[in-house]
């Protein structure tokens, strides 16, 4: 007896300890979905939404997310039923789950666990399987064509990616984010910059623009958006959903925009570590470091997202296969050489 | 190699002309205008809307005459002779009174050429765009400012002085027609002295009323 | 009971069912797809081992590589919509005795190993340990193995050049 309420009050600690990821993603998708069309708005010279809510229309997003709530939930008659009402759901549940490894700040990790980047790799590879799931079961070319293009897109993204990660595991010495962010406090590079790998190693900078386009690649982002381009694919795998499971999609989809960011972040830009040494430290100023800096790379995102065309497919594959993916092994090569000899 | 280098250098700056010309315009100036909160004043010589100003108005129809699309409909009826209309703002008599001055916006097709022949400059285009309606009846205005009641009186009395002055015309007529009979039969009596079978030719000439 | 315990029945129902559906399944792609939740449910049954490290690895590589491979390989080959198939029922006898026959041998291991059961310690650091004993002990079969996908892949390579070679000298 002792034992069950012990387990239940165990369980809900877990629960609770778990939803507060969920709680970040949910606030973040609003306040993202709302500044991409604001941002889209500036760079266009426009204003963008304006009207919900009072001050540049803040409200907007929870507006839409009430409308899309209330919409009708439709389901194609020749649609294969339980995959095309689940892939939403496992595409959000991909996502979340790889924010388990994401150290938000130094008291918060969800799963302090040693394979932590490899883990969130591992996860993350079940976004295509549930792309190409909505994608079949819809029974729509549109949709087809986009399941298709963004399991060749991510199967071929994953490897620069991965190899990228690599040269940081390689000076870092750990899967875990955790001791990967605290092997980077202190600012001892130069006398002032903070001790992030991006500083510590020309090449960690070479191996950060490849790892950053292609998280642009992973998740979906202009210039490489080809599994959902709006103006040849009618939004891709998205063509036959609406309502909730729609938006579960865009949720899913803004929630691994910044899981790669904040990743990034992590291995890159000194993850939760203030860059002011020890000033403005603590667990919820890295919090708020941490939001920042992972937010900034997903502006970055967003002004790739309104200046640059899309590419076509063979311009995709070729970028990734005959360019990234040697330029990634080669920089691991060096970094692997000046981590010795320095 | 080195191909490849110099290709690759020149992608990336591309890509950083593009990216500094989108932040530029990210923190420049917007142009959008918030409608209804704020909108464009337009040129006083913009053609947006007809106005008509009632008091200044002679019904002399002009305008509705010269509408190529017939969107002025003029109603008028004569002042009777006990009432002074007054005049105009530009001195002309006012001479009628307007029972109806409708002008359908959705048949109008902004030419302003009704505008120019109007003796008094009382019809003109305003700036004034803002007059969607569900209903395209609704398109309609009625400039006229009399009251039905007022309508109904000024027709009757119109009537009343019409139907005398009818009736006084037809009493001259009468008149003339007598006097014009009178004439004609001491005529008549002077040609059939003269000239017998000239009556009976008339009725058979060719009517050329086609070709007038 | 515990919450192990509560999880371990809950993703062995999970694989089990998934592997039932997948195996009577009538369509392909149906099939594929619980293919997938099979994996997806061993890899947590390794994570409730301890073994934290494989079951990442069986999602990246099962679920992430050749589940998705298998996936395109069906859509890119199959003609039309229907993907429909019928579950062979052919060698219904010598199937069943080779079955009945495998599952007694189990059943008989099962019952008659001595099962040492060890105490369920917290093991943090199988990455460590697994980095050491692929570049120690088993540093041959790691490299053979390594070779092994070199030469796969420039096999691979060499036969997607040919092919375009071939279709570039055709037009």
């Amino acid at each position: 007896m002792i034992n069950t309420i012990a387990t239940t009050a165990n369980a809900l600690t877990i629960l609770v300890y778990a939803a507060i990821p969920l709680t970040i993603i949910l606030v973040y998708a609003l306040v993202a979905i709302w500044a991409e069309r604001k941002i889209a708005g500036f760079i266009q010279d426009r204003l963008g939404p304006m009207r919900v809510g009072g001050w540049h229309g803040w409200a907007q997003s929870i507006a839409d997310l009430l409308k899309l709530i209330q919409k009708e939930d439709i389901i194609p008659t020749n649609a294969s039923r339980f995959l095309f009402k689940f892939a939403p759901f496992m595409m959000f549940a991909a996502s979340y789950a790889a924010f388990a490894v994401i150290p938000f700040s130094s008291g918060y990790i969800g799963s302090n666990i040693n394979i932590g980047v490899f883990y969130l790799l591992a996860v993350t590879s079940l976004l295509t399987l549930s792309i190409i799931m909505a994608a079949w079961a819809s029974n729509n070319k549109w949709s087809l064509l986009g399941g298709m293009r963004s399991a060749a897109q991510m199967v071929s993204y994953e490897v620069p990616t991965i190899a990228t990660v690599l040269t940081v595991i390689v000076v870092s010495g750990s899967l875990n984010l955790m001791t990967v962010t605290e092997m980077q406090s202190g600012n001892d590079i130069l006398g002032f910059l903070p001790n992030w790998f991006i500083f510590q190693n020309p090449f960690l900078l070479v191996a950060f623009v490849i790892f950053f386009i292609s998280i642009l690649a992973e998740s979906h982002r202009v210039p490489f958006d080809l599994p959902e381009s709006e103006s040849e694919l009618v939004a891709g795998y998205q063509t036959e959903y609406s309502g909730i499971r729609w938006a579960m999609f865009m949720l899913a989809e803004y929630a691994d925009m910044l899981l790669l960011s904040l990743l990034g972040a992590t291995l890159f830009f000194g993850g939760w570590n203030s860059p002011f040494g020890e000033f403005m430290s603590g667990p919820l100023w890295g919090f708020f470091w941490y939001m920042l800096k992972g937010l900034l790379l997903v502006f970055v995102m967003m002004w790739i997202r309104w200046t640059l065309p899309r590419y076509r497919v063979d311009q995709l594959m070729h970028i990734c296969w005959s360019i990234l993916i040697p330029l990634s092994f080669i920089n691991l090569v060096l970094v692997a050489l000046w981590e010795l000899i320095f | 190699m080195v191909n490849a280098m110099k290709e690759g250098w020149s992608t990336f700056k591309s890509i950083f002309i593009g990216m500094s010309v989108t932040i530029r315009h990210f923190f420049g100036p917007t142009v959008t205008l918030q409608y209804p909160d704020e909108r464009y004043e337009l040129p006083k010589n913009s053609r947006a809307k007809l106005y008509v100003n009632i008091d200044d108005c002679i019904g002399c129809n002009l305008c509705a005459r010269a509408c190529p699309v017939n969107c002025i409909d003029i109603e008028t009826v004569a002042a009777t002779a006990d009432v002074d209309l007054g005049k105009t703002s530009t001195g002309n008599p006012k001479r009628f009174w307007l029972t109806q001055f409708d002008i359908d916006m959705a048949k109008c097709m902004y030419c302003d050429l009704c505008v120019h022949p109007c003796p008094t400059n009382c019809i003109y285009m305003v700036s004034e765009y803002e007059y969607s309606e569900f209903d395209r009846t609704n398109l309609v205005f009625h400039f006229s400012n009399l009251k039905p009641e007022m309508v109904a009186e000024v027709k009757e009395k119109a009537e009343i002085e019409a139907e005398e002055k009818k009736k006084q015309r037809e009493e001259m007529a009468k008149k003339k027609a007598e006097e014009a009979k009178m004439k004609k039969e001491i005529e008549a009596k002077k040609k059939e002295h003269q000239k017998p079978g000239n009556d009976s030719n008339a009725p058979s000439k060719p009517d050329n009323n086609g070709g007038a | 009971m515990e919450l192990t315990t509560i999880l371990f029945y809950l993703f062995s129902i999970v694989t089990i069912t998934a592997a039932a559906v997948m195996v009577f399944s009538n369509n392909i792609v149906h099939s594929a797809f619980a293919l997938m939740f099979t994996l997806i449910g061993v890899a947590a049954l390794y994570v409730l081992l301890y073994a934290d490290f494989l079951a990442a690895t069986q999602l990246l590589v099962y679920v992430g590589g050749i589940l998705i491979l298998i996936l395109f390989g069906i859509m890119l080959t199959t003609q039309g919509k229907s993907l429909s198939f019928k579950t062979s029922t052919v060698n219904i006898a010598p199937a069943s005795i080779l079955s009945v026959a495998a599952a007694a041998l189990l059943i008989y291991a099962f019952v008659k190993t001595d099962w040492k059961i060890t105490e369920s310690g917290v093991r943090d650091e199988t990455v460590h340990e697994m980095g050491m004993m692929l570049m120690g002990e088993y540093i041959l079969p790691f490299i053979v193995v390594g070779v092994l996908l070199l030469i796969a892949i420039i096999g691979a390579i060499l036969m997607a050049t040919r092919l375009s070679a071939h279709n570039d000298g055709e037009v």
